[in-house]
Formats: C-alpha cells, structure tokens, sequence
C-alpha cells in the first residue's frame, strides 16, 4: 500500500472516530443529562389511572324509611380487545340499542388513545336488551355488560323537591364550588352532581371519594396490567326529619283538595299549592311539600318538557314561592300595636262595615257590619276595620319592624336544601327603592296591615312565623336533615335544634296572640267549622290575600297544635285557591287530623253542623 | 483450489471474528428481548429461531469465503455485478411490496432483498474498477466507468423506492474513491455536482414519505403522530434507559408498542432502554473495533484490490451504524436502514457475514505468498 493511500484510510479512520465520539456524546446528553425527562415521558407513556365511582350515599326518613338508593343498572359497553371493533357487532347493538351505527363510529373515532376504558354505548337498558345481547353473546366480541350504579328514588314524586336531582351539568357558581371543597369534596367536570334539593346541598357528603386503580396501558390505549389500587369509600347517609308516611298524606291531601276544586270550575288557577309542617321547638322539618310534584327517576327523560310546563313544577313553591298573605299577617299587625302600646287586648272598637279612614274608604268582607270588637274577637272574625285602625296606630315602620321579627324578609335560614328566597316586607324603604323615592301613603299602611301592599312572603316563612309564635318567640333554623351516617355506621354528625335568635317581643304580647289564634278555631271563628272534631285545640289564623289581577284569591292557613302545648306548626298556601275556608284550611285541617288522630274523616258538608257562615272572611 | 496452508490459517484474523461473533450473540439476545414479547406471534422464538439459522448459513458461507483466494473475485466481479442488476430489476417487475415500497422476491419462506446482495457486489465491483487505475486518475473521464457503475445500481433502488440504501452506495463510492486516490480537486467538483442534483433530486425523485422524513427530521416537532412520534418514542426509550439501564428483557417502551420497528430499525432504542449508556457505548466500542479492524487489514492487505474492498465494507458499516443509530438518538434523518448485527433481516445479515468473510480473506492472504 503506497503513501498516499495508507495517509488517506488514516484520515477516514479519524473520521471514524470522530462519528464514534459524536454517536457517543448524543447518548451521554440523552441518557445522563436527560435522563430524568426522559424517564418522567416513558411513565407518563405507561401509566395512567382510572376513577373507581365511590357508591353515592343513601337518604332514609326519620324512622329509617329509605328515600333514596342506588340500585344496578346495566350498562352496555363496547371495548377493543386487541384487534380493533367488530363491524357485525357494531351492526348488532346499533339496532338492539336503536343508536345508528354513526354513532357508535364516531364514539369510537372520540375515544382516542384511551382505549383501556370500556366503551358505554346505553345505560340502564331493558331486560329484555339484556336478553337479547345475552343471547348473542357468543358472536359479540368485545361487548360488556356492566353494572353501574343507578340513582334510585324510592318514593317516585314524593318529596321530590326536597330530594333534589342529579346530573351532569357543570357548576357555574364559584360560591358553591368553594364551599363544596371547604368540605373536602373537589368538583370534577363531568362528574354527576346533586343539581337541586338535598342532592345538591349535602353533595360533598354524598358523594363520597372516588378511589383510583393505576392501569398500565399500551401504545393503543389497551389495558395490560393492573398496579396500585385505592378503594373508594362510600358516601355518607343521611336521615331527615322529614315523616315520609306524613309527607305522603300532605301531598294527596293537596292533591284531592286541588282536583276538586278545580273540578268544581270555580278556580281554574288553583294549579300551585305548597304546604310546611314543622316541629315549633326545634325546627325540624316533618313535611314539605310543594305541589304540583314531578318524578325524580325520570327527570332526564321528562327534563325539557318540565321546563316548558306553564307554570313549572321544578321550582320549590314552599322556599321559593312568594305571596301575599292577607289576613295571617294580622298577628303582626297586633304585635305592632300591642309591643308600641297603642292597642289594649280588651280594649273596644266598633266596626261599622265601611268607614272612611286616612282619606280612604273601607270595607270589611261583604260590608258586614262586625259591631263592638276587642282584638280576640276582631282576629276571630278576621275583622278588617280593626286591624286597618291597628296598623295605622302602630305605623308602617312598626309593621314592617315586627314583620322581620317574625322572620319575613330573610330567608329563615334552611341550608338542608338550596334557593330559599327572602321575601318583601312592605316598608317606606322598600317602596323607595322601587318607585324611586316615592313617599309611603297612610292607606297603604292599612293595605299592609291585612297583609297586603309589597308584602310577599314565602310558605315556609308562614311556617317559621307561626313557630316563633308557638314556642314563644326563638326562631329556630329550619331543617331536614337530622342525622348523617358514615358508610361503617358511624353517626359523624347529629343535628340539635339551632336557636338563631329570639324575636324582641314581649311574653305577654305572644300569649295575647296565641289567644287570639285560638278563638280563629271556637265557635264564631273562621275556623271552627274546619276545626271543631279535632282532638286537640288548634291556634291558627286563615286568610285569603287579593293577587292584583283578576284572580281568585290566594288561600292561606298557618296555625299549630296543640294550643296548650304545641307539637306541630302547619302553614298552607294555595295559589289562587279562594277564601282560606275554599283550600288552605281544610287541608290544614285534615293534615292535622292527620297527625292527631292517625286518620282523615274530614267535614263533609252535608253531616255537617252548620255550614261555614256564607259572610264571613276565612 | 489451493488447500489452505498454515501461514493462512495463521494470518487469519482471530480477533476480527471474535468481534463478530460477540456482535452476533448481542445481536441475538437483543432480538429475543424486543420480539418475545410480540402478542402476535405464535411462537414467540420466531424472529430469533430465523435469525440464528440465518447466522449460522452467513457464517458457513463466510467461511467458505475464505478458502476462495479473493482475487478471484476479480475475474467474477462483473458477473456478480450483472446478476445484482439483473435481481434489482426483477424487484420492480415481480417485488413484493413491503411498507410501501418493493423490496424483496419472496422465494418460498425467504424473502430475498437484491438492495442488500447490490451492496456487497458494488464494492467487489468498485474495487476492481479502481484498482485497474493503479492510482491514476488524471481527469474526471477516468472515474466515468465506476459513477456509472454505482449509478445503475443505485438508479434501480431508488425506484423501489430505497433511499436509505442509495444512500450506502454514495457512501462506499466515496469512501473508495477517495482511498483509490482520486485527487481533492476531482472529489469537489463531484461534490459540487452532487450539491447541484440535491434540489433535483428533491423535486424528482423524492417521494413525499421520503421528503416528510427528512423535513420532521430537520423540525421533529411537525409530526407528532407519524416519523415524529417514532422519534421520539426512541429518545424517550434510549433517554429513560439511564447510565445503566432497565435491565435485559424490561424494555416498556417495546413490551407495550410504544416504539414501533422495535426489531428492525429502530432496535438500537431497546438496547439502549434496556442496558443504559454504559451498555450502549460498549456496544459502540464493539463497532469500533470492528472498523478499527477492518482497516488495519486494508493498510496490510497485498494489493490495492483487496485494500479496496476492506475500505468499502469499512465505508459500507461506518455508514450504516452512524445513520442507524443517528437516527434513533435524533441526529440522523429516519431512514429505512437496520443496524448491522443487530437488527432483524435475513438478507442484510448474510451479505454483512459474507463481507466480513471477504475482509478474512484479505487479511488471510496479506504476504504475497512464498514459493
């Protein structure tokens, strides 16, 4: 080998060399100085996890009735096992499932690289799809039938505001989410979630924690290995206060009521009802009901035409619903005049049936004369005259003063369920703010008085006020949820009677009330009639509040019993229902029945007595 | 057919096969590693059980080599050379297309690939063609016969299309002409040439899969799911191997199909995952030497022929390992080229084996012999 050439195979052997060096170099980069990088892609590659759906909580009554469950739903899945989707069946489940095939395609295209999860094409198929699939089992490839948990609402439309419902939407309100995370639950998109009622409320409890399995995947998505697993723990279970035997009643006692008054053409618009029983001394919640209902288990399917109904039963009336409430505003008129000293219990006052007052002429129900009155005698008869002299005593700042003493115009603070409104307390502020500063007129004063004007209340609001006065002035925070119970049965929390603060109001002015609601049930009270065979003596006043348009009127009751000693508070409130007598009282009456007597005879009006007095206000 | 004397048997290269010989084993057991994991296979021996009967015949076949004094090769050269031409046509008549491009005649359970035997034939060719020259090349004219040479060849490959291949005879034609003794000034303008043709190349001959590589190779992040993901599914396997490793057989990145061409090309990334920078440049170092080898026997063989052929088998693996392994680590373009000993593939073993056997042969017969 000459020279030159022994020179120039040295050169390619530097070259060698140096492609060596440089191969060598790019691996020192990759594998030592990257190496942390590289190692953090290749598990990110590997692993990935899937969520393990803790079973959601279970809600039962106050004696252990179970409410709300969940139960096995089928759900059918499609998965790839290895070598793709099969077309034949693919062509199969679109017809027993009824999704075209479209779908399924592009469901498929959707998942991507996450092919460890099971394709779910329907839940909660029929057994009959069930069978069907089954059948065909062995020529379906790929096709699962996976028990999923379902939501099951037990009890259908009962309570179903109360309960609330579940679904996929996405929580907006940040005020929401914080509060949810406070109590360790952490908002997922997507994931269900209590949209309304209790559902939402106590989410955080229900839902308890999703466990995780960390899953080792391949370059197609594809389930190999099984790693760590963290079980998921159950949601805690929660018993109410709620008498689910009791709500039932309340619930075809309105509905018999309503059916029948509507039947008698009368009173189209009585189509809304909602009714509160509650317990006065502690605020426990023994009924709520809110009328008409819809059922929970399928509200998915039934969603869109709830929406649309005119007027929608989603709303629920008893928090949300807000009336004026005629003559069961009148114990605040008293209390007004009574606490200000403008009004003796015994003191005499002489209803003309019309009178001129403030500039303004008046009148008392058919223009009865109701003669020589004192205040037990003028709240039994539901005197207006009477209490338009009260109230224009006492003053509008005075009314609307007692009228939050009562508990109007705040919510009365039940958390157990979401969207309780506050009401309006007629007031010269409130009437300010919205005519833009008009100035307050003595004759609304007398409007007030008998509970109209701006005021606007909500049932449960009627409930609260009437507890406030059975127990003596401490206004309970109203709740549904007694007990809550972990999944090993554990009670984590038992709820006391929450006292959140007393009404500034005299002890002798709340006995000179509760007196007065107990004359509404004597003989010549607006109540008797309805009331008369109970067992026990009723306190209670009836009423009937003018809507301002050509409607009937609202009907209204709220009272409690016993009268010596009392047990339960029940508030009525009938949309465009009539005079008190036509709707709220008998239902309250019968509920009471109900509640006393374990049965309902009711008053019919053909063994009755004597039929109601046909001139007087209920 | 002289009989092999003892100053042959004495002046074979020992330590050269020894170096193969380990090739091959790392080679066996990294195949097993990255195909018995394959769910697709019924046997899960298959590439490796090919791979070894294959390894076997090519070491057979390189022995046999050896007794074949190389200079006869010489005489055969344009006959092997014809029938490479012949084969490489009949690939585009009759080929069978693989991933895209036809590459091989099935013959029965063996497919034969004409792109890998043109390989080993063109550098037989070469070195007759320039070592006829003795040193002289006076003008471009003389280098006509070997261009031409290498360009038929090369021509039919590209039309497969090949150009990972091409671009091994571009290589050894270098390599050779360079060591033949074409001036500097002959050598430039060619580059030059070359230079010039590139853009033609790229609007004409280029097929689209083909430029996409060589752009995703310029910018990676273009293609994330194609040539892009391959790339970096392999940095991501060499990179999370570490200084020492995953360990033999414990590959994720094979075992769960991240990485695809895992026994073919792209096998250098499951050696790297599995036995880390320290196994990686040993595996280097073996390479090394192996060149190293090879040209120790080029600057010792007796003639320009055999120093010729040496150089281009040097060229030809020199090449391959530096766009092979380039490729898996980011510093070379994708192209179809399988690492030598290593990868999976029956032809492109026996013609490696086969080239080694020529390189024992020249070394064999280094000393003019004595009579």
């Amino acid at each position: 080998m000459n020279k030159t050439m022994l020179h120039r195979v040295r050169l390619i052997f530097v070259i060698v060399i140096g492609i060596f060096v440089l191969l060598s170099a790019r691996l020192a980069y990759l594998q030592i100085v990257q190496h942390d990088y590289y190692l953090y892609r290749s598990e990110s590659n590997r692993f990935t996890t899937i969520d393990l759906v803790a079973p959601r909580g279970e809600i039962y009554d106050r004696d252990g009735e179970i409410l709300v469950t969940n139960r096995p739903g089928y759900v059918v899945s499609l998965m790839d096992l290895g070598d793709g989707y099969d077309a034949d069946t693919i062509a199969f489940l679109s017809e027993v499932l009824e999704i075209e095939e479209e779908e399924i395609r592009s469901a498929i295209d959707g998942q991507l690289y996450m092919r460890y999860l099971p394709l779910r094409l329907k839940s909660d198929i029929t057994p009959e799809v069930i069978a069907r699939i089954a059948e065909n089992r062995w020529k379906l490839k790929g096709v699962n039938l996976e028990v999923h948990p379902i939501r099951d609402y037990r009890v259908g439309s009962t309570a179903a505001h109360i309960l609330g419902y579940m679904s996929q939407g996405t929580i907006g309100d940040q005020d929401t989410l914080e509060r949810w995370a406070e109590a360790g639950y952490e908002y997922e998109p997507g994931a269900l979630v209590g949209q309304t009622g209790i559902e939402r409320s106590w989410q955080p409890w229900l839902s308890g924690q999703d466990g995780e399995q960390r899953i080792e995947i391949n370059n197609l998505g594809q389930l190999v290995n099984y790693y760590e697993r963290k079980d998921p723990v159950p949601g805690h279970n929660l018993y109410l206060t709620l008498d689910l035997e009791l709500q039932r009643i309340v619930e075809d006692i309105i509905a018999r009521h309503l059916e029948a008054i509507r039947a008698k053409g009368k009173n189209p618009d009585a189509r809304r009802a909602a009714a509160v029983v509650m317990d006065p001394h502690s605020g426990a919640i023994l009924a709520m009901v809110s009328y008409p209902s819809f059922d929970l288990n399928r509200i998915t399917q039934d969603y869109a035409e709830l929406v649309a109904m005119n007027p929608s039963p989603l709303p629920n009336l008893a928090l949300q619903g807000t009336f004026p409430i005629g003559s069961t505003f009148k114990m605040v008129t008293a209390t007004a005049a009574l606490e200000e000293g403008k009004l003796g219990a015994y003191d005499i006052s002489y209803c003309p049936g019309t009178i001129t007052l403030a500039n303004d002429t008046k009148s008392c129900f058919n223009k009865r004369a109701h003669g020589a009155l004192n205040f037990y005698s003028a709240l039994a008869v539901s005197c207006n005259i009477y209490f338009y002299r009260a109230g224009l005593a006492a003053g509008i700042d005075a009314l609307s003063h007692y009228a939050r003493e009562y508990g109007f115009g705040s919510p009365t603070g039940l958390t157990d369920v979401p969207g309780e409104v506050a009401g309006v307390v007629a007031s010269r502020e409130y009437k300010a703010a919205v005519t833009g500063g008009e100035q307050w007129y003595p004759a609304e004063t007398m409007s007030a008085a008998i509970g109209q004007s701006y005021n606007s209340f909500t049932p449960l609001q009627l409930a609260n006020y009437a507890a406030i006065i059975a127990n003596g002035g401490t206004h309970y925070r109203p709740y549904l949820v007694q007990k809550v119970v972990n999944s090993e049965g554990n009670v984590v929390q038992d709820r006391a009677p929450e006292a959140l603060r007393r009404a500034e109001i005299g002890e002798k002015t709340l006995s000179i009330v509760r007196e007065g609601m107990r004359r509404v049930t004597q003989p010549g009270g607006t109540g008797y009639y309805r009331f008369s065979h109970l067992p026990v003596t009723v306190a209670g006043k009836t009423g009937s509040a003018e809507t301002g348009d050509n409607r009937e009127p609202h009907s209204l009751f709220t009272g409690y019993a016993p009268y010596e000693d009392p047990e339960i508070v029940v508030a009525v409130v009938v949309e465009c229902g009539g005079l008190g007598e036509e709707a709220a009282v008998p239902i309250a009456a019968e509920i009471m029945e109900y509640y006393f007597t374990g049965t309902i005879k009711g008053v019919l009006d053909s063994d009755a007595d004597a039929g109601p007095p046909a001139d007087q206000e209920f | 057919m002289p009989m092999l004397d003892r100053r042959l048997i004495k002046n074979f290269d020992f330590y050269l096969l020894l170096l193969v010989l380990t090739l091959c084993v790392v080679g066996t057991v990294t195949l097993y590693s990255a195909t018995h994991i394959m769910e697709e296979l019924a046997d899960p021996l298959y590439y490796v059980r090919r791979q070894l009967l294959v390894t076997c015949c090519g070491l057979v076949a390189m022995l046999i080599v050896c007794f074949i004094d190389y200079i006869n090769f010489q005489n055969w050269s344009r006959y092997l050379y014809l029938g490479s031409i012949a084969l490489l046509a009949l690939v585009l008549v009759m080929g069978s297309v693989r991933k895209g491009s036809m590459r091989v005649i099935p013959i029965g359970f063996f497919d034969l690939q004409p792109s890998e035997i043109a390989k080993f034939v063109l550098i037989v060719m070469l070195a007759k063609l320039l070592a006829d020259r003795e040193g002289h090349f006076h003008s471009l004219q003389d280098l006509v016969p070997s261009l031409l040479a290498t360009a038929l060849p090369m021509g039919l490959i590209l039309l497969q299309p090949d150009l990972g291949t091409a671009l091994v005879f571009l290589a050894i034609l270098a390599g050779m002409f360079y060591v033949a003794g074409v001036k500097k000034r002959e050598m430039l303008i060619l580059a030059a040439g070359g230079l010039v043709a590139a853009p033609l190349a790229w609007f004409f001959v280029l097929h689209d899969y083909q430029k996409m590589r060589l752009m995703v190779f310029l910018n990676p992040g273009m293609d994330p799911t194609g040539t892009g993901l391959q790339l970096l599914q392999s940095m991501i396997g060499i990179g999370s191997g570490g200084l020492f490793g995953k360990g033999l057989f414990e590959s994720t990145q094979a075992r769960l199909r991240f990485l695809p061409e895992h026994h073919t090309d792209f096998i250098f990334s499951v050696f790297g995952e599995e036995m880390g920078f320290i196994g990686a440049v040993a595996l280097l170092l073996l390479f090394f030497l192996l060149i190293y080898r090879i040209l120790w026997i080029a600057t010792h063989a007796k003639d320009q022929f055999g120093a010729l052929i040496c150089v281009g088998v040097a060229v030809m693996f020199t090449f391959q390992i530096l766009v092979n392994i380039g490729m898996t680590i980011s510093v070379m373009p994708v192209t179809g080229i399988p690492l030598p000993f290593i990868s999976y593939g029956n032809n492109a073993m026996i013609v490696n084996l086969l080239s080694i056997g020529l390189v024992l042969n020249v070394g064999m017969r280094r000393h003019k012999i004595q009579f």
